[in-house]
């Protein structure tokens, strides 16, 4: 495209600003969060607004690990996001297996049905899981809220999974079969391989919507001991929100530290992981 | 085993899973909908039949016909404004000679990045509160009175509506970015020989090639768009710390009519209801979903 050199010039410096603008705009909630958390003055305003706190200490981010349970609280979301992890793939890679290379009657019904169950909002039957657990004497077990954890997420799992397999050719599992292997052999030596992907990008989704689950974990767990990073949190400023702002702050940024840091690891991976999905039905 | 029976096989252990905990609940959930139960009738409720349907459509200061519509003015604001402000954000990101975009891209995830909560517990506490907040600090630099931002109804749905942008957007602007990039660049080539300006070249290029591509992440928005709880709850619901408003959408209407109030029966009715609407919609977007897969 032919364009003034200058103008070329102003329109990019002006788009430049622009972006500039936004991102910053779009971080204040967050640098605001990691001022303040990083503030040793404890009286928020005395100086104004600025990103950069006026007197630096990790006072707030010490007391957090080290006087709250915080540690504890972490150690919990992790063993719970484990366990889901490990149930919910380990039930649904057959599965998305079975639905993606076998063609066999009702298979596209219970696709849909499953992406219909999936559709519902797990909170509206939270109250009938929560009765049933507590008639089995699971509330406030740990059990009981991977159970809740793992249901919705081998939906998803399966879907996800099942997408990325049809992306994979049948062709190098019939090459195998000629040569004589088994489905478990197939299964084992040529399809988990290939879907190492699919099937690490899956986990780390699940593994994050544990992480950032608190409604569930507030109503199933009673016991402070027992709670996760989010249920922590949430009764963290529940409770005493204005006096403990800049302790909230820290520890609200810890516990998003490694969410973050997945994700962007991830990234890349999850677009190819998760686009590839749909697209062969 | 044969053909057809080893597919249910390998598949067995995932259906016994989402039949027992998913499915399950929602049919109990169906159950308790048609029962009288609350916290006085924990074991000795009784069928009552469809009167909490009843209550819940024909009972205006129920309050669930209100929610309703909030629900849907809540989903048509976000999506439009969503839409087009991603829209242009990405045709931007796509300027010509933009050698930072990648940086920028990067920056603007962060929202997508933050677990939602504590993004929404973030806003509450740093922006919009009274005392702490940040608006009412800029509005004290004005010589302004302070505001309780999440008081009125009005003023806290546009809060809870500018959180819910701030997060929402990340997801779209990629979408539509990788939309765009997908464009054949010989379409502008030939459209500027011709002519065309940018606004042409926006509205009849860029716009109807990125459709199919972006349609069903827009549909799925959507539907999230309106399942949407957590910033409604977390803004302006919270037990203990309710701010006064009252903005609320279906699903966190559902929600208080059971943990809250414990009236499980009718809040049942409500979850049935929202379901019974969801399934309708999806039923209208079958094939975007379809194709979209269960992202």
């Amino acid at each position: 495209m032919i364009q003034n050199p200058r103008k070329r010039f102003l329109r990019l410096t002006a788009t430049n600003l622009f972006f500039l603008v936004i991102c910053l705009a779009g971080l204040v909630p967050i640098l605001y969060a990691l001022s303040v958390s990083l503030n040793a003055t404890n009286s928020v305003f005395s100086e104004g607004f600025s990103l950069l706190p006026s007197q630096f200490t990790f006072q707030n981010y010490r007391s957090v690990l080290f006087n709250q349970p915080f540690l504890l609280w972490m150690r919990n979301t992790v063993l719970l996001a484990a366990f889901t992890v490990v149930i919910a793939l380990s039930v649904s890679v057959p599965a998305a297996y079975a639905f993606s290379r076998f063609r066999f009657r009702g298979r596209s019904t219970t696709l849909y049905l499953l992406l219909l169950l999936n559709a519902f909002p797990s909170i509206l039957s939270m109250f009938a899981l929560y009765r049933l657990l507590r008639l089995m004497g699971m509330v406030n077990t740990y059990t009981g809220l991977v159970i809740v954890y793992t249901g919705g997420m081998t939906i998803f799992s399966l879907w996800n999974m099942k997408g990325y397999f049809d992306t994979i050719p049948v062709e190098i599992e019939q090459a195998a079969r000629i040569d004589g292997a088994d489905d478990f052999q197939i299964i084992r030596k040529i399809v988990l391989p290939l879907a190492k992907p699919t099937i690490i990008v899956t986990a780390i989704l699940v593994l994050i919507s544990v992480w950032n689950d608190y409604i569930f974990a507030i109503n199933f767990l009673s016991t402070a001991d027992k709670y996760t990073l989010a249920a922590g949190l949430y009764t963290l400023q529940a409770t005493e929100q204005t006096r403990n702002w800049p302790l909230f702050s820290a520890a609200s940024l810890l516990a998003s530290l490694p969410v973050l840091v997945i994700f962007f690891a991830v990234q890349k991976y999850m677009q190819s992981g998760l686009t590839s999905g749909g697209v062969k039905e | 085993m044969n053909k057809q029976s080893r597919p249910w096989a390998y598949s067995f252990p995932a259906l016994v899973v989402i039949g027992l905990i998913v499915l399950f609940p929602i049919l109990y959930t169906g159950y308790i909908s048609l029962t009288n139960m609350n916290v006085y009738h924990w074991f000795n409720f009784r069928i009552i039949g469809l009167q909490n349907y009843g209550k819940a459509l024909f009972v205006f200061d129920s309050g669930f016909l209100p929610a309703l519509l909030r629900t849907i003015l809540w989903t048509v604001l976000n999506m439009v404004i969503q839409v087009a402000v991603s829209f242009l954000l990405a045709v931007l990101l796509n300027s010509e000679g933009l050698v930072l975009k990648n940086f920028y891209k990067t920056l603007l995830m962060f929202p997508w990045a933050m677990p939602a909560y504590v993004s929404i517990l973030l806003w509450r506490l740093g922006i919009f509160n009274s005392q702490l907040g940040l608006l009412n600090h800029w509005l004290g630099l004005l010589h302004l009175a302070p505001v309780n931002w999440l008081n009125g109804n009005v003023s806290a749905f546009f809060c809870c509506m500018a959180v819910n942008l701030w997060m929402a957007f990340p997801f779209m602007i990629l979408t539509m970015d990788g939309a765009i990039q997908s464009i054949d660049k010989a379409y502008y080539e030939s459209a500027v020989l011709e002519g065309a300006g940018t606004f042409t070249r926006m509205t009849r290029i860029t716009f109807p090639m990125i459709r199919p591509i972006v349609a069903p992440a827009i549909v799925l928005t959507t539907f999230v768009t309106f399942k949407q709880f957590d910033i409604v709850f977390l803004m302006t619901q919270q037990p203990g710390a309710k701010t006064g408003a009252d903005i609320h959408t279906v699903i966190t209407y559902a929600y208080e009519k059971a943990f809250l109030t414990n009236n499980y029966g009718y809040s049942a009715a409500i979850s049935i209801l929202i379901f019974a609407i969801i399934i309708v919609l999806s039923l209208l977007y079958r094939n975007p979903i379809r194709k979209e897969g269960a992202q």
